[in-house]
């Protein structure tokens, strides 16, 4: 059976991580997915690691493959007007348009939605900005997955409260906002299949972070509480529900055995809490230091995955705090096969994760390395747009796929 | 855009945010609970910090533009309502209970029906069966491991976050089913495992061992860039702001104007606005440059950024192009103009006497727009008006129904 965006074509000019995940999305359900990239402005994820062995080049960083795995690449230097034409010509053969540029650079470009629609007027196509294209600070209005974090409200609640905000790790609207991207274009995509009416879309990278913040939201909005920062993991609500540290160097498990049913099975791994006052949740939420400090006795001197299996054993939800070296041996990963090997002609093997969810019917794609810069710009040119090679030729001597 | 897609949401917190943006973009959605509620509405925070059965402002925020039924899934007649509900709908989300079952286990679906399981771990894999909740979920996601200080635990969000990956990635799943069914008319089961979609905050923790590289650790708190503790976020006059200091051609760009910014205000030697930023870390091994030059410009920026409000630093950070935004809490985002101006919000009602904006709007569209058009169901809300409808039920019959515990 064939998988759900067979046939679908996407043209990707976005960069660095919203948009390129995004189109990571469709190309795994096996839309074609060109992406466009310049040896001028190469896409400043392949400046970020990991770097295959920790050597930095711009076709080493496997961030890059992670997000691009599957697509295809053509370089082109979309500021020259030759340029703009191939832009043009594959938004006609595009049933999607992927982009992440400051808002207003592709309208001084003339590659804006209504000159895209100008030669496919059912053209689907999603812009991403942190603050969106409308509103009185959108317009010129660049930035990262950083500021989208503390201007959704997540970096003001993360953290201790005698240090500054934390924030959440690395630029986390990157994270999200591909699902409400995704999403959107799935949904414009049936409306055609039915209208043959495409669509704009606008997602701004600090809104969509907002979605995932919802509940605190809705605290201010309907309280009026301000939630902050409380550091230690773990809810106030739920005792015990915490982390506490193992053997070895920073290792850690979380334990989450709150409701009455996994707090009699954790208690009875542990003497040290079948103490009467930790009966009931009252006594265990009046005596929480307590009960922390005897949990945290407890591990300290052990080991972290054999917790976790002895607790699984009984029940009690935990698990290893993961980090990079965990997932390397995660039995769930491995056999759900979800890193996958890539093998690149220029740093040979790397390992890349896979699609995020699972269709049982119809397939999705196996998990393929990113395209190097510009590797299919004559088979694009030739195959997608009927280009001669002489007509190749001439377009790369004046310097436009470059 | 989904006007002709009806979902069941079997109700748990990983399947509320999937039915919610299924919801926003057109479907007419459904959830079932159970008769004493779904599990989401036992979540906090609850309206004036009071709980109760329609108090959990997450179930609010979460359950808008969905109507709402009961249905006891363990019963034989909740089943078999269930089956008959199902082939009235084109899509059915659940969450898989502890263990990795489900209720729907036992039900055959209609070919053309879409079945979107939410599990904690891989349904097949050797975690299937661990107990889990959203704490250890996240746990197993590698973002936390990576977030906070290396001499302190690692940090959590204090809201849930494994539900929130988890049901956005299930709306995406569920949506390539239906993509593939307007082809060949053919519904499919879709799985998504909530630590996998969970993951994708980790921005790659996994593919650091296979690509050869040493294990990260956490520094968020402050980078050590050529042994200097640099810092992202700044306290400022009513709360902190967000600086970022980078170097290269293109953020180095950006770090100039930030040290020029603090030198002209005589928050830095004007000497440190004239460095050249962009070169900064090759001219540190040419010793054109020391790490105490680096030094003055974060003491520099923590002087400058004291001195002024969230609102000041913001206003100069648009006018000079810096990466730096005001470290937003939820009343500044309540409050803020460009959200305001742009519509992100809408309201809703959360109680008899009270509304809230909601940020509804989490994409804008030039031929469609996410609205709020009801709000969260009460509990069994529309229970005898679906079961009417939908499945041709007497009053009689849902009566008895009730009475017996089944709705």
């Amino acid at each position: 059976m064939s998988a759900p965006l067979a046939g679908v074509n996407v043209l990707d000019l976005s960069w660095v991580m919203v948009g390129p995940a995004s189109g990571r999305y469709l190309a795994d359900l096996c839309a074609d997915v060109i992406k466009v990239e310049s040896f001028k402005r190469i896409d400043p994820v392949r400046t970020l690691g990991p770097f295959k062995d920790g050597k930095t080049g711009p076709e080493r960083s496997v961030s890059y493959h992670n997000l691009n795995a599957g697509k295809r690449c053509v370089a082109i230097d979309i500021r020259r007007p030759e340029g703009r034409e191939i832009i043009l010509r594959l938004a006609k053969w595009a049933d999607v348009v992927l982009e992440s540029f400051t808002p207003g650079v592709l309208e001084t470009l003339q590659l804006g939605y209504a000159d895209l629609k100008q030669r496919n007027e059912q053209i689907i196509m999603a812009s991403t900005s942190l603050l969106g294209q409308t509103g009185p600070y959108a317009k010129g209005t660049s930035g990262v997955g950083t500021m989208g974090a503390a201007m959704s409200g997540a970096t003001h609640q993360i953290g201790w409260p005698d240090r500054e905000p934390a924030g959440p790790f690395g630029p986390w609207t990157d994270a999200v906002t591909p699902r409400f991207i995704v999403a959107s274009i799935l949904a414009a995509l049936h409306r055609r299949s039915r209208t043959g009416v495409g669509s704009y879309i606008d997602v701004s990278q600090a809104e969509a972070g907002i979605q995932f913040m919802m509940p605190a939201y809705y605290e201010y909005a309907a309280n009026g509480t301000i939630p902050e920062r409380r550091g230690v993991a773990g809810s106030p609500l739920h005792a015990p529900q915490g982390l506490y540290p193992c053997s070895g160097e920073d290792r850690w498990i979380a334990i989450d055995a709150s409701s009455p049913a996994h707090w009699e099975a954790f208690r009875d791994l542990i003497v040290e809490l079948h103490a009467a006052k930790f009966d009931t949740i009252v006594g265990r939420l009046r005596n929480r230091a307590e009960l922390e400090a005897a949990i945290a006795g407890w591990t300290r001197e052990q080991d972290a995955e054999a917790i976790e299996h002895l607790m699984q054993a009984a029940g009690v939800p935990a698990h290893v705090v993961s980090r990079s070296g965990d997932f390397a041996r995660d039995v769930d990963l491995r056999e759900a096969g979800h890193l996958n090997k890539i093998n690149d002609p220029v740093f040979g093997e790397a390992e890349i994760e896979g699609p995020r969810f699972s269709l049982d019917r119809t397939s999705l794609a196996p998990t393929r390395r990113g395209p190097r810069i510009g590797e299919h710009t004559n088979e694009v040119l030739a195959t997608v747009l009927g280009m001669s090679e002489t007509e190749i030729a001439q377009l790369s001597e004046a310097g436009i796929l470059a | 855009m989904l006007d002709d897609v009806r979902v069941l949401e079997v109700s748990a917190p990983e399947t509320m945010l999937a039915g919610r943006m299924l919801a926003d973009l057109g479907a007419d959605v459904v959830v079932v609970e159970t008769p004493a509620g779904s599990p989401g509405r036992r979540l906090a925070p609850f309206l004036d910090g009071i709980p109760g059965i329609e108090r959990s402002l997450t179930w609010h925020a979460l359950n808008y533009n969905k109507r709402g039924v009961t249905l006891d899934l363990l019963s034989p007649d909740g089943k078999a309502l269930m089956r008959d509900l199902a082939m009235k709908f084109d899509i059915v989300i659940e969450a898989a209970s502890a263990r990795g079952t489900s209720p729907l286990d036992s039900i055959e679906f209609a070919p053309r029906t879409i079945r979107c399981t939410i599990a904690p771990f891989v349904r097949t894999g050797p975690k299937r069966e661990y107990s889990a909740t959203d704490f250890t979920v996240m746990a197993a996601s590698g973002a936390p491991a990576m977030t906070g200080d290396l001499d302190r635990p690692p940090l959590f969000f204090p809201i849930p976050q494994a539900m929130m990956e988890a049901g956005a990635d299930a709306a995406i799943a569920t949506l390539a089913a239906l993509i593939a069914r307007d082809r060949d008319g053919l519904g499919q089961r879709a799985e998504v495992s909530a630590r996998i979609a969970a993951m994708v905050g980790s921005f790659g923790q996994a593919i650091v061992p296979g690509s050869g590289n040493p294990e990260g650790k956490r520094t968020q708190g402050a980078m050590k860039i050529a042994g200097v503790q640099v810092p992202s976020v700044y306290e400022c006059a009513d709360g902190f702001t967000l600086i970022t200091i980078g170097f290269g051609p293109v953020f180095g760009q950006m770090t100039q104007r930030l040290a020029k910014w603090a030198a002209d205000e005589g928050h830095a030697d004007s000497r440190i606005g004239e460095i050249s930023w962009p070169t900064f870390i090759s001219d540190l091994s040419a010793r054109k440059t020391s790490p105490s030059d680096l030094q003055a410009l974060v003491d520099g920026l923590k002087s400058l950024a004291r001195s002024k409000t969230k609102a000041e630093l913001a206003e100069s950070s648009r006018r000079l192009g810096l990466l730096s935004s005001p470290v937003m809490n939820m009343k500044d985002v309540a409050e803020y103009v460009q959200y305001r101006e742009r519509g992100l919000f809408t309201p809703v009602s959360v109680d008899a006497d009270r509304e809230v904006d909601a940020p509804a709007r989490f994409a804008q569209f030039s031929n469609y727009s996410i609205e709020v058009k009801r709000p969260a169901p009460k509990l069994s809300e529309h229970s005898a008006e679906i079961f009417e409808a939908e499945l041709g039920l007497s009053k009689t019959e849902i009566q008895a129904l009730f009475v017996a515990g089944a709705i």
